[in-house]
């Protein structure tokens, strides 16, 4: 739609028109639209991502508990319609136990990033916006947490706290990954602050909360969007290595980190065992980062944010 | 068509377009552009943002990059044609017969070395003398530009200097080799007012003393008024009017020249509201179908719908408007030159 | 600058306070104890209580974190400042800095292999931009970047080791080899080679990415004005100003060195620190990985130091 000025000011010969510019005018939020759509690559990430989520939401689901039956018949049995990937040496479905362990790398992914982002913003909005001893205690406390070598803390939370537990991995990663959104929400409220729209608020008599929750907030969002989705590739690795190692989620239950622990252990007996969970998690990452890239192109183009 | 006046021409620019080919469209930044600079002479290119009258000078320069080329034109140096030149032959005559200085004296400046030696490296690229001669010639050159203490400066960064002394630094480095020709982009438009003054009164000084052409670019006229000898106006990729600089500030004969020069506002005069010149540049993917002013321009009229050629409307002076040299609305029809028709079937070219 | 870095130092304290009482509190707070797995029906609880007597644990928590604290500050001389590891008996200090020298060597030798290769490729990316050489570095370093290591070390070893029987499968050393270099840089190499490529993958992005935007800076185009050489403009304007975001890199990396290839070393039983402390936190040896984690945090905050100390030496705008 173009908007055309049809009286034109005195001074000017009748006749004249005052041009605009004539590209139509669009919202915010299509704009974000229009420039994510721009990135194919962060288009077709969204697409592999919720296939992803699909899968992991729907297999585990229509499979019931196979991703956890033992059979002896089955066992090392060859791939079949519904056994893509054959059965393990314990009869196990291998394909179905991959969605299960999906299923659960994603959820404590996105639910340790759901953590990283309350934390985050929260520290980061105190201590941006009452700036002052605040905020120099604040920060004290990130370098403080950011020194502990991060995988090693989450090590020993999850080990000394509760191995197997998924919840105790979520709050685990949470408690050490708010780090980055804290400081972004920081650096964005401290030029805020003194944003005049800021000013508008006091000047009508808003409260502290009301300022920082309605209007404050929601700018800030931005580049935490853009570090919470980058965060869910740190997360699921993360997750994956923990379990790996034996400190996260173990057998019976499922995850792709593992998967992997077994397929070391019978290497010799199907050397592709590795690659299914592997493959899987890198396209989890590979799908979050790029997803991640295209929020940021779109949401900012100017904006500069560092991913971990 | 060019401009000629007395005294051998050093630089000729002739029928310059310089596109850009974007993913939205292309964008013709310089589209047609023909002037030429005498020995010795200061050209003043004006007009406002986004003109074309950097891309103008980043062509004569060979410094588009992509996604911008050089579509068509010829660039003579007296008499060797830039555009011909390899790349080799083209960095001999960079920063050695013609020099470049740029509008943020901030930024062109490298942050990490001293700015002695930012100098000196021209200098013994092009003179191929020994490092400590061509340090010593720096010295001199900062001394020449008005910078006290040069020896100590010398051996300073940038980021230790003042803006107005950068500049000075910058002028200092481009005048260092002897250039015939100086483009100077915007040279004070950053700069306080006082600063820039002086830097008027360095660049006369130095043009009087090397004898150095000085191609200057601006959107001041004020600028223009004390430096240059002739004037070039340039709007959305063309030359519109030129002429030597009193003729263009005494009887401006194109719309958007006159409204440029009545903008501006004048100590003593009495107004209700300032001249503006009504709405915006065209958008460079979305232009008009003929006169590319027509749109802002007092006089429309139909016979705008045809693009103008550049015409003489006195000896020495061209402007690319309809009206007669007095100012009058064409009696009859344009004349249907071969020029007219070519840039008519470019203007559908465009509206394509 | 003297000042500078001693000002940090001092600031420095009360982190390393707060990090001892954050780990301390972890080990100790958690449920059970070290000892778990020594009870059963055939151990007499008078011996657990002995063990837990020996190692301090009967104190209250307030008195054991300050004697740790303490004698902890005298290990230079004191061999026994860092307390008995309960796996093995031997003293903490002797079994970290056992390993400290291999760790240093896969870390060492993956991290200036990283840097030789990743700064070329970066610059290449970055001066011709779009092109296929460009495009093809882009995909290999994403895909590159997002492949976790330890996976990359799992596969490695399985299609070169365990397959292609081409190099060993675990430890540093074959047997009665100790002194061999050539034993140990074959032992090395596929360690060495999983952190490299990922490395190589995330730090020609950043070179790439600073060589972009310095090549976009207006003192570029100077310098092109000037009529130099574009080679010349690559490699000493651009360059040079391109690599000052890499080396603060550079030295946050520091802290990597020491801790930052757990996961790695375990996968090829690597003997080094990392391992160590994985070791450590699975058999629930508290004075290790008490000990480890105040390592870390020491590493990471003199990484810290030091890539804002490279940061003033390299860029001659930042005075402190």
């Amino acid at each position: 739609m173009e908007s055309t000025q049809t009286t034109p000011l005195p001074g000017t010969a009748a006749g004249a028109v005052d041009e605009v510019d004539l590209t139509p005018v669009r919202t915010y939020w299509q704009l974000v639209r229009q420039r994510f759509v721009r990135h194919r690559l962060a288009v077709i990430a969204f697409f592999l991502m919720a296939i992803l989520i699909a899968m992991a939401l729907f297999i585990p689901l229509l499979s019931g508990d196979a991703w956890k039956e033992t059979s002896l018949e089955r066992i090392n049995q060859p791939p079949s319609l519904t056994a893509p990937l054959g059965y393990d040496n314990l009869g196990i479905n291998t394909f179905a136990r991959l969605m299960k362990g999906l299923q659960t790398s994603l959820f404590i992914g996105f639910s340790a990033v759901v953590v990283i982002v309350m934390i985050g913003v929260t520290v980061g909005a105190m201590a941006g916006y009452f700036g002052g001893w605040a905020d120099n205690a604040l920060m004290r406390f990130v370098d403080i947490v950011l020194s502990i070598p991060t995988f090693f803390l989450i090590l020993m939370l999850v080990a000394f706290w509760g191995t197997g537990n998924a919840w105790v991995i979520i709050i685990a990663i949470g408690l050490t990954g708010w780090t980055t959104a804290a400081r972004l929400v920081r650096a964005e409220f401290l030029s805020l602050r003194e944003a005049d729209f800021v000013q508008a608020a006091k000047a009508l008599g808003a409260g502290d909360r009301r300022i920082v929750v309605r209007h404050m907030i929601p700018s800030a969002m931005a580049p935490v969007v853009v570090a919470a989705t980058l965060g869910i590739a740190d997360s699921v690795v993360i997750e994956a290595a923990l379990s790996f190692l034996g400190f996260g989620i173990t057998p019976p239950e499922a995850s792709l980190g593992n998967m992997l622990t077994k397929a070391q252990d019978y290497f010799y007996r199907d050397p592709l065992l590795a690659w299914y969970p592997g493959i899987t998690l890198i396209l989890v990452v590979l799908a979050a980062s790029f997803l991640g890239d295209g929020l940021r192109d779109a949401l900012d183009p100017r904006q500069r944010v560092e991913a971990n | 068509m060019t401009h000629r006046s007395d005294g051998g021409e050093l630089l000729a620019i002739e029928g310059l377009r310089t596109h850009f080919f974007t993913q939205d469209g292309v964008v013709k930044a310089v589209d047609g552009v023909s002037f030429a600079i005498r020995h010795g002479g200061t050209m003043g290119v004006v007009g406002e943002s986004g003109c074309g009258k950097s891309i103008t000078a980043l062509s004569v320069m060979r410094l588009i990059e992509r996604p911008g080329r050089i579509v068509e034109g010829s660039i003579r140096l007296a008499n060797r044609d830039l555009l011909s030149l390899s790349d080799e032959e083209m960095r001999d005559v960079r920063g050695n017969s013609i020099s470049m200085i740029f509008q943020e004296p901030m930024t062109s400046l490298n942050p990490v070395y001293m700015c002695g030696d930012q100098i000196s490296e021209a200098i013994s690229l092009h003179e191929g003398i020994s490092k400590r001669e061509a340090n010593d010639r720096a010295v001199e050159m900062l001394g020449q530009v008005g910078i006290p203490d040069a020896k100590r400066r010398a051996r300073e960064y940038p980021h230790q200097l003042s803006g107005g002394m950068r500049q000075r630094v910058m002028i200092a480095m481009a005048l260092s080799t002897n250039p015939e020709l100086l483009i100077a982009d915007e040279p004070t438009t950053a700069l306080d007012v006082t600063i820039q003054a002086q830097i008027l009164e360095l660049m006369k000084a130095l043009r009087e003393r090397n004898r150095m052409a000085i191609m200057l670019i601006t959107h001041d006229l004020g600028v223009i008024a004390e430096m240059a000898d002739d004037v070039v106006v340039m709007y959305a990729g063309k030359v519109v009017e030129a002429a030597d600089v009193t003729t263009v500030f005494e009887r401006p004969h194109h719309p958007y020249s006159k409204g440029l020069l009545a903008s501006i506002p004048r100590m003593g005069e009495k107004r209700h509201r300032l001249e503006v010149i009504q709405g915006v540049v065209p958008n460079p993917l979305n232009l008009p179908l003929g006169c590319l002013f027509k749109r802002r321009c007092p006089h429309a009229m139909p016979v705008c719908d045809t693009p103008p050629p550049l015409q003489e409307i006195e000896p020495g002076h061209l402007s690319r408007c309809w009206l007669t040299p007095a100012g009058e609305p064409p009696a009859i029809g344009p004349e249907p030159t071969r020029e007219v028709a070519e840039e008519a079937a470019a203007a559908l070219d465009v509206a394509r | 600058m003297a000042r500078y870095v001693v000002r940090r130092l001092i600031q420095a304290i009360p982190i390393i306070i707060g990090i001892s009482i954050i780990a301390f509190a972890i080990v100790h707070l958690a449920p059970g104890d070290p000892f778990d797995r020594f009870r059963s029906n055939k151990v007499s609880p008078e011996v657990i209580e002995n063990l837990r007597r020996v190692y301090g644990l009967d104190q209250p928590l307030p008195v054991q974190f300050v004697k740790w604290f303490t004698t902890f500050w005298t290990f230079p001389w004191d061999s026994t400042a860092w307390g008995y590891s309960i796996t093995d008996g031997l003293p903490v200090r002797d079994k970290i800095f056992e390993r400290i020298p291999s760790t240093l060597q896969l870390m060492g030798t993956s991290l200036i292999l990283t840097i030789i290769i990743a700064i070329p490729v970066g610059i290449l990316g970055a001066v011709r931009q779009y092109s296929i050489a460009d495009k093809t570095i882009a995909v290999i370093t994403t895909i590159g970047y997002a492949l976790p290591t330890f996976w990359l070390g799992i596969i490695l070893r399985q299609i070169f080791a365990q397959q292609l029987d081409l190099f060993p499968l675990f430890g540093k050393h074959s047997f009665g080899k100790e002194g061999d270099v050539l034993d140990l840089l074959w032992h090395l190499f596929l360690p060495a080679l999983t952190i490299t490529i990922v490395g190589v993958a995330g730090w020609s992005r950043y070179m790439r990415a600073s060589m972009l935007e310095v090549l976009r800076a207006d003192y570029i185009r100077t310098a092109k004005a000037k009529g130099l050489a574009s080679s010349r403009v690559i490699f000493k304007h651009a360059l040079r100003n391109a690599l000052i975001p890499i080396v603060t890199l550079l030295g946050l990396t520091i802290p990597t060195l020491l801790a930052g290839a757990a996961i790695t070393e375990a996968v090829f039983s690597w003997p080094g620190l990392g391992f160590l402390g994985v070791s450590a936190v699975q058999e629930r040896d508290y004075p290790v990985v008490l000990a480890f984690t105040m390592i870390g945090g020491a590493m990471v905050i003199i990484g810290n130091l030091l890539a804002d100390v490279l940061y003033a030496v390299v860029d001659p705008r930042i005075k402190y």
